[in-house]
């Protein structure tokens, strides 16, 4: 019998989320919510629990930055995960921080396009993350406290 | 039949309009079927859709003899694991076409290791079709397994706290 603890799988719809679903083994059996960014890929993560939509945003869009940011803030206070996986990029960036100031383990994969720096959310989420692992070898030589174990795609 | 696309969310005219400029001028012994998104830029010597639903996009993509496309993670890997000769041509931050060049560091890395034809600009493009055709992509041999494995072993050891 697992230990009931919950786990927030967050990533951006589209490669962010195909990547995070390549992990799947990871968490089976355990109890997962999904955090991910527009409707049209809610049908297909309802496998992993309840699935909550809290849009798009970059850094271009500071408002839409807020928008997101209020409702990670509901659902993270809310459902109170005790681990969050994430492979980006903006909404999972600010899942973690949530999730990390409510005590919860952090666990960041960077995403396969991040080939000669990580992403701005990596390097944010690096700081705070419990697991960081890249999916090139090289970037373990350029960034400290990340492991390369291999490549999810 | 050769399958173009350029994904769902955002234009990509200047491929479009330099595949349509070169089958204009060259003609090309396939017919090109095309998902274009929010382009504006309206081919004239093959079909094209904005987009193409998950079912029809699959049979497209199946049924191709090889794929032209941006350096979009998602159709990068549909590719590689349909065994397709691909041809991508990098979205640009200057071109205003993405909000960072990071397609242009994944091209160039998967076309290192022998996965994908690259066209870094417009010019590039008309020899790298020539060449698509007879193009054997190498296959990716990716670790999820062991990637998920050593996230487990951390989320055990947390919940047997």
């Amino acid at each position: 019998m697992l230990n009931r603890i919950k786990i927030c799988l967050t990533a951006s719809a589209g490669g962010h989320s195909s990547q995070l679903l390549k992990l799947a083994d990871s968490w089976v059996g355990r109890e997962t919510f999904f955090v991910t960014t527009t409707e049209v890929v809610r049908e297909r993560l309802s496998v992993f629990g309840k699935v909550y939509v809290v849009g798009e945003c970059n850094r271009e869009h500071p408002l839409r930055v807020i928008r997101v940011l209020v409702r990670c803030i509901k659902v993270v206070f809310g459902e109170r995960p005790d681990v969050i996986i994430s492979t980006g990029a903006a909404a999972g960036c600010m899942v973690c921080f949530l999730g990390k100031l409510l005590g919860a383990k952090v666990i960041w994969i960077d995403s396969i396009t991040n080939v000669e720096k990580m992403s701005l959310s990596g390097r944010m989420v690096r700081h705070i993350a419990d697991l960081f692992l890249v999916q090139w070898p090289e970037l373990v030589e350029r960034y400290k406290n990340v492991e390369y174990v291999g490549a999810v795609i | 039949m050769i399958f173009l696309t350029v994904g769902t969310q955002f234009p990509f005219d200047r491929l479009i309009k330099t595949v349509d400029d070169f089958v204009g001028s060259n003609g090309l012994d396939e017919e090109i079927c095309a998902q274009i998104g929010d382009s504006t830029y309206q081919p004239q010597n093959f079909k094209a859709v904005a987009s193409l639903d998950k079912n029809l996009f699959d049979k497209y993509l199946r049924e191709s003899s090889c794929i032209i496309s941006h350096a979009g993670m998602g159709t990068i890997t549909m590719a590689l694991e349909n065994g397709k000769p691909l041809l991508v041509m990098p979205r640009r931050k200057i071109y205003g076409e993405v909000v960072n060049d990071h397609q242009v560091a994944i091209a160039k890395k998967y076309e290192q290791l022998g996965h994908v034809l690259v066209a870094y600009e417009t010019v590039d493009l008309p020899d790298k079709i020539k060449q698509l055709k007879s193009f054997v992509p190498h296959k990716r041999e990716a670790q999820p397994k062991a990637v998920a494995k050593r996230i487990k072993g951390f989320i055990d050891k947390i919940a047997d706290v």
